[in-house]
Formats: structure tokens, sequence, C-alpha cells
């Protein structure tokens, strides 16, 4: 009574399907991809052949890769507390060792041991730290273990709760980014998550822009001084931002004579390799802050000190390893572009679907249509996936649902089927299956 | 992924970190000891009253010191961490995704709007002390009051059924009883279901007994041999579990009418039963790995990234994540649409208009199936709706 030919005729044949990867097949000549230009198609081409349908196993293993940030954070600051304590051990040690030498110059016996003595109580201070150092370096080592752990426990067969931490730790970073600090800790602590989030790594840059906000360059400007080496390892310019901004403010102050002595300290060291943007800020003192020139004018406007907020918020970021966009946002874009269909708009979307609502429609406006390289068809009646298992029927007015919605529909209604779209009746005898490859 | 040998490296790292530590130690311990010797000797020749030179122990000193090169040694300790600590950033970096962003395009996401769809999903979670925090932290509270107040009554609900105490979900069912019929939910006999067995359980006969008069009788219409079942409890009162129905009294029935509460709960506001940001974040999770490998190929095409309407690279989510039927036409490997529909072919096999259009050349002839030897007529073809 189903289908017209047997499945079992399909396998014998399936050599026959055309190859629609290769251009010169006979019977088609259907561009495969019709957007994007020809280094997408080839590139597509190329990444499509590695994406065959994967197993749980192998797509846990590709959502973990994506998890860099979480094991680079920790170690970078471990590294830099490293590095500072080991700063500071330095200093001192070659303090001590100069002290040394000018005590061999003490006038008298009593003032050479009250300077070895004050010595001696200083190197106790450097131990003392030094042990502190370690300790601190000693939580963050653990840190960066305990999200190697967290990886390292995620289990294929048992993911919820997994990714539920996971989703927290993205909407953490997102707090944090943004500078919710007060739901960002609330958030980690009430769901015990704080040794995967970086809170006290954001509380740091939380000064530096509370500082900017309220026109203060003075923190931004010790923590150039504290991550010199790799500021300049990659080019940085911040701080030739941040001085600029400085000599900009005292030229609305009307200071010219403090404003010249500060560029002759601070702005003429980049002169070398940024004589423009010096020349151009030089200028102001000839245009003063009330002037109408487009050009200088847009340097005293206030959102220049944004404009740092961003700036170092990106230096900040690339330092520690992170992206520069909130995680949620990137998971975000992705997720709903692969949500998103054409069919998203249309009245019978499921709720079940986030672009059946109003805001995640908004967010997926801009963004690209999902493309897929294998049917998938739900059935409308149950929401179910037609598959071999459950195939789909075709009723006469070429209507499809899945076998069982329709058998239990004709159990219910002695054989009679109604599409509960267009009220079309008919027998379930003249139902016919539909092979979907 | 086997995060073993990234474990190891870092022990190295760990493990250098230590060393270094201790023989940092090591140094200002001995500058330290040379010191106090020194002042020692000092006092010592004051008190023995011999007139050697403190001077002389001073210059001693100095030698010692500079001999002991104390910030060279530190130096080659922090050469030898220096080595492990650039070695361990850069196994991170083959072993992940280095930069995640590379897939994203640049557009902004209006943040107001991302906002609002936090505070949701912390509302519809439950955390409601970190959503009202996050509220006002962030947005204006009047925009999101309306979403707060539907989920605080559904988590009394909850809580009430944690304690084993039903009235607060009964009311509410009752009250929604003809919506949850439209539904085709029959959550409200399940509950009074729950309630019946619960004071049979606790011995009572006759209060069960005119306990299912009043609630469970109007079911009786659907629900026939189920209450034929709870009516032949009513022999076991108070001992159920020898009853021939000891499945009535699984803790884990509880868990499931809870959540089958939470479903038509959130259905009845017009929200999915999975949190939406839940849900868009774990197909990201799924997308990004393929458009990673996708722009790794493509880098320095970012402008063609930007503009695509659609994604350039098939993106398999799990079932999970199909929310409508997707047809993709197994010839010209393109997606259906209103223009160019599924077509059913005699034989069962679907492709899409286009393509019989293509292969029947134009509709006027007939065409050998892809599939299967059969000659397919195009004027037998038909549109199908899925």
């Amino acid at each position: 009574m189903l289908p017209l030919l047997g499945s079992n005729r399909q396998p014998t044949f399936i050599s026959q399907i055309p190859n629609p990867d290769r251009r010169d097949s006979p019977k088609m000549d259907i561009d495969p991809l019709p957007n994007g230009g020809p280094a997408a198609a080839v590139a597509a081409a190329a990444v499509a052949a590695t994406n065959a349908p994967s197993s749980k196993l192998s797509r846990l293993a590709e959502s973990l890769k994506l998890e860099h940030q979480l094991t680079r954070v920790p170690f970078e600051h471990l590294k830099k507390s490293m590095r500072a304590n080991h700063r500071v051990v330095e200093k001192e040690v070659s303090a001590v060792v100069s002290a040394v030498s000018d005590a061999a110059n003490a006038p008298g016996e009593d003032d050479a041991v009250d300077r070895l003595s004050s010595l001696v109580s200083r190197l106790q201070g450097l131990k003392r730290k030094l042990e502190e150092g370690s300790r601190t370096e000693h939580l963050q080592a653990q840190r960066c273990r305990a999200r190697l752990d967290h990886l390292e426990s995620a289990d294929p067969e048992n993911l919820s709760e997994w990714s539920n931490t996971r989703l927290k730790r993205i909407v953490v970073d997102y707090m944090l980014r943004m500078s919710y600090y007060d739901t960002a800790a609330k958030l980690a602590e009430s769901t015990n998550i704080q040794d995967l989030v970086d809170i006290d790594v954001f509380l740091e840059a939380k000064k530096v822009i509370d500082a900017l906000q309220n026109k203060e360059v003075g923190p931004a400007l010790a923590w150039c001084t504290e991550n010199k080496s790799r500021l300049k390892k990659s080019k940085s310019i911040f701080e030739f931002q941040l001085r600029l901004q400085e000599f900009v403010e005292l030229v609305r102050a009307e200071n010219s004579m403090r404003a010249i002595t500060y560029a002759r300290k601070y702005l003429a060291p980049w002169g070398s390799t940024h004589m423009k943007e010096l020349q151009r800020v030089m200028a102001t003192l000839a245009f003063r802050s009330n002037t109408e020139c487009a050009t200088y004018k847009v340097l005293f406007e206030t959102k220049q000190w944004d404009f740092l907020v961003d700036q170092f918020r990106q230096e900040f970021c690339r330092l520690y390893g992170m992206t520069f966009e909130p995680l949620l946002n990137i998971y975000l874009q992705a997720g709903l572009s692969a949500l998103k269909t054409p069919f998203c708009t249309e009245d019978g979307c499921t709720k079940e679907d986030p672009l059946s609502q109003e805001c995640f429609r908004k967010l997926a406006m801009p963004l690209p249509f999902s493309k897929q390289h294998h049917s998938k068809l739900v059935c409308y009646i149950t929401k179910e996936l037609m598959d071999t298992e459950n195939p789909p029927l075709v009723l006469p007015n070429g209507y499809v649902y899945s076998t069982k919605a329709l058998e239990e529909m004709a159990k219910k209604n002695n054989g009679k089927i109604i599409c509960p779209r267009t009220n079309f009746g008919c027998d379930y005898s003249d139902l016919v299956k539909a092979y979907i490859s | 992924m086997d995060v073993n040998p990234i474990k190891d490296a870092f022990d190295r790292v760990a493990k250098k970190q230590k060393l270094s530590y201790s023989k940092t130690q090591e140094v200002i311990d001995q500058i330290f000891q040379e010191i106090s010797d020194t002042i020692e000797k000092i006092q010592n020749t004051h008190k023995s009253d011999s007139r050697s030179d403190y001077k002389a122990l001073l210059a001693d000193l100095k030698t010692k010191i500079k001999e002991m090169a104390p910030l060279t040694l530190l130096e080659g300790t922090q050469k030898e961490l220096n080595v492990a600590l650039s070695k361990y950033p850069k196994l991170l970096e083959k072993s992940f995704n280095p930069d995640i962003s590379k897939a994203y395009r640049n557009v902004d996401l209006d943040t107001a709007t991302v906002n609002y769809i936090i505070a949701s999903h912390f509302y519809r979670q439950g955390l409601f002390d970190v959503g009202d925090c996050f509220v006002t932290e962030a947005m204006e509270p009047e925009s999101i009051a309306s979403i707060r107040s539907p989920y605080v009554e559904m988590y009394q609900i909850l809580e009430a059924m944690k304690s084993r105490n039903l009235e607060p979900a009964l009311k509410w069912a009752t009250s929604n009883s003809s919506k949850l019929k439209a539904n085709g939910s029959d959550l409200e006999v399940k509950l009074h279901r729950m309630q019946y067995v619960e004071i049979l359980q606790s011995g009572i006969r006759d209060e069960a007994l005119s306990y299912a008069r009043i609630h469970l009788a109007r079911f009786a219409a659907d629900h026939f041999a189920e209450i034929q079942k709870l009516m032949g409890c009513l022999l076991w009162a108070g001992k159920l579990e020898l009853s021939p129905y000891p499945d009535l009294l699984y803790p884990a029935n509880w868990d499931k009418l809870a959540e089958e509460l939470t479903r038509q709960f959130c259905s009845l506001l017009g929200q999915s039963f999975e949190s939406p940001l839940g849900v868009t974040v774990a197909a990201g999770v799924q997308a990004l790995p393929p458009l990673l490998k996708f722009m790794n190929v493509m880098w320095g095409k970012k402008q063609e990234w930007q503009s695509m309407k659609q994604l350039p690279v098939p993106v398999e989510l799990d079932d999970e994540f199909q929310f409508h039927s997707i047809f993709v036409c197994p010839v010209s490997k393109e997606q259906a649409t209103d223009d160019n529909p599924p077509w059913l072919m005699p034989c069962g096999h679907v492709l899409c208009k286009q393509s019989i259009v293509k292969m029947s050349k134009n509709l006027s002839k007939s065409f050998k199936c892809p599939y299967c030897p059969t000659d397919i007529d195009s004027g037998n073809c038909k549109a199908l709706y899925f």
C-alpha cells in the first residue's frame, strides 16, 4: 500500500547519483555555490570535504578547541606575576649589592654595623615578599590546572551540565567586558565557577577604565609601564595616545608653557615614528580648544576619552590572549547564522526556535542564512525529524507528514487522513512514500 | 581532545617555577648569611679588642658577594624559566583555535537587545538575584518587569513541588485548564493523580476516595483505564509499594511532572522550554569549528565573508537544533525555496524543480531518475510541501 518502489532497490543504483562537485558532469552545470566569489567556492569545497557528519566525540573535541581563552588567560596572568616578582627580587638584590659596596666607605664601625643591619632587615623583607609572591603564583598555577581539568572533565555522554557551565562562563565574560562587574561576580559566585572565569584579571582593567572615564591617565600610564616590554613587542602606540591626550588637556587649560615642556619630554621620543600625529597635536597650540577647524576640533572632543577606553580594552585583550569581541557575541553570531533559515519568520515557526522571538530576529537580521548540504525534514505535526525510521509520507495534495503522525491520525479516525494545513481529506491508503536522500 | 600533553607541558612550567623560586631563595639566603656573619665578626673583634680593621671585613664581604655574582645567578634561573614560559603558550596556540573571532563579522550586535536576552535568560533559569543585579547594572528595569513576574510565579510553584506541595501547581493548572487542553496537555490530570497518590500513601483511604470523586471523575472520558488503575490502588492504601503499581511512587515522577509543568508554563507564556540564549550559544559552539576552518583557508579575503547572504560552508547542527524542514536537492545541492520547490517524481524520489526542468530539457522530454532506472515524465511530478 505504501511505496511505489521497494526501498531495497535504492542501493543497487546508487552509483548513478551524479557527483555534484564535478563541474563536467553531463547532467548538471549548476554552480554549487550561489554566493561568494570563486575563492570562496574553492575554500568551501575544501572544508565541506572534511566536514562529514561528525560523531559526538569529534564534535566535542572540536568544541573544546574553541577554549583557547580559557587556558591562555590564567597562564598570562601567572606569567605576569612571575615576571613582576622576579623584577622585585632583582631590584632589591642589586640594591643590596651596591649598598654593601657603599658600606665599605662607612666612616665608623658602628655606622658600618648599622648599615649592614639595615641590609639584613631589608633582605628579610625581601624574603617575605618572595614567599608572598610565591603563594600568589601557586594559586594562579592552580587556576591554570583547574581549567585544564575542567576541559578534561567534559564527558561526551553527559554534556548538559558542562554545557550549562560553558554558557555561564561565556555570560560572565560578557559581563566583565561590558563592565557589569557586580553581575559577573554574583553569577560566578552563585554557580561556583570562580576558578573558570577571570574576574580578578578584569578588575585590573576596571581601575584603568574607571580612571579614563574620569579623564585621568595616571593608572593607564602606570599600566603601560608595568607591561612595557610586551606593549613594545606588539608595537603598541597606546602610551603615545595617552600622552597626546594629556598634551591636549594642557592646551585646553591654556597652559601652553607646560604643554610645550610636556611635549619635549613625552611626545618628542615618538617623533621618529609618528611625526604626523605629533605635528597635528602640536598645532593645537595655535588653534586652541575653541577652534572650529575640523582637523583640530575633533582632538578636543570628549569622545577621544571613549576612544582611549576602547583602545585600552584592545591592548588589554591582546596582552592576555583574549578575543577583542566578547565570547558571547562570537558564539551568538555563529549560532544565529547557523539557525537562520527563511522559515524562521513564517507564522508557524515553533516557539522552540530562538529565531521565533523578535529580539533574536533583530540580532540575526544582518547575518547570513545557514547552509545545509543534507535534507532534514521536520514533521509539521509531531515536530520530530523524519528519517528512515519515521519516513515522510505524501498526501495526494503534495503535503508531507511523518509516518508516525499519520499512522496515529489514521488509528484515531478509522483510516481517514485530514491535512491539518489545508483540511484536505483522504484515506491512509492514498499516501505514497517519498525518498529523501 | 587529549588534554594530557598540555597538562604535562604545564607541569614543566610549574617545575621550572619551583626551581627558580628555590634558587632565588638560596641566593638571598646566601647574601643574608654573609652579611650577618660580617656583622658578627665586626662585633666580635670589637669585644676581643683586637684592633683588626672592620674595613678589611667589609672589603672581604664586598669581594665575597662580588664572587657570588647574585645578579648573574638570578638572571640564569630566569632565563631557564623564560624558555618554559614561551614554549607553553605556543603549545596552547597549536592545540586550540587561537582566535575564534576570525569567524566574527563586524556587525554590531545591539547591546540593549543582547542585555534584554540575557536578563530574560536569568529570570527564565530562576536566577532572580543575578537577574535583578544585572538589570540594575545594565538596563531600564521597566523594560523587563513583565518578563520577571510570571517566572517568579513559576519558580514558586516548582519550589513548592520540591517540598511535595502540589497546591500552587494545582491552582495554576485549574485556572489555565482550557488553555492546557488546547495545548493537548494532560498536565492537570497528572497533577491530580499525584495528589491522589500522596493522600493514599499517607493511609487515609476515605480522603483519597473523596479526592478522586471530586477531582478525577471529570477526566473519566479520556482517562478511563488510568482512573480504574488508581481506584485499584485504594486496596493498598498506605502500602502502595506492595501493590501492582509501585511505579506510582517513583521519585522520578516528581521530576517529570516538574518538567512537564515548566514546559506548559513556558508554552502558555509564549516562550520556549529551553532558554533561547542557551540554544543559540550551543548552536554557535557547533557552527564555529567549520566556520573557522573555512576562514583559515579564506584568510585575507575577509571582504567576501562580510558580504555573504548565506554561510559559505554547510553547517550541520545536531537534530535538536532542527526546527524547520530543509530540503536540499541531491542534484543541485541547493536548498529548496518557494520558487524552486521540491518535486516528487513518480518513483518516489524527490528533486528540486529546477533540476527536473534542466534534466527534462525544459519539461519537454522524459529523463531517467538519477536514483533508479525509472523513466520520468515531468508531467507526472508534483510539488511537495513539508
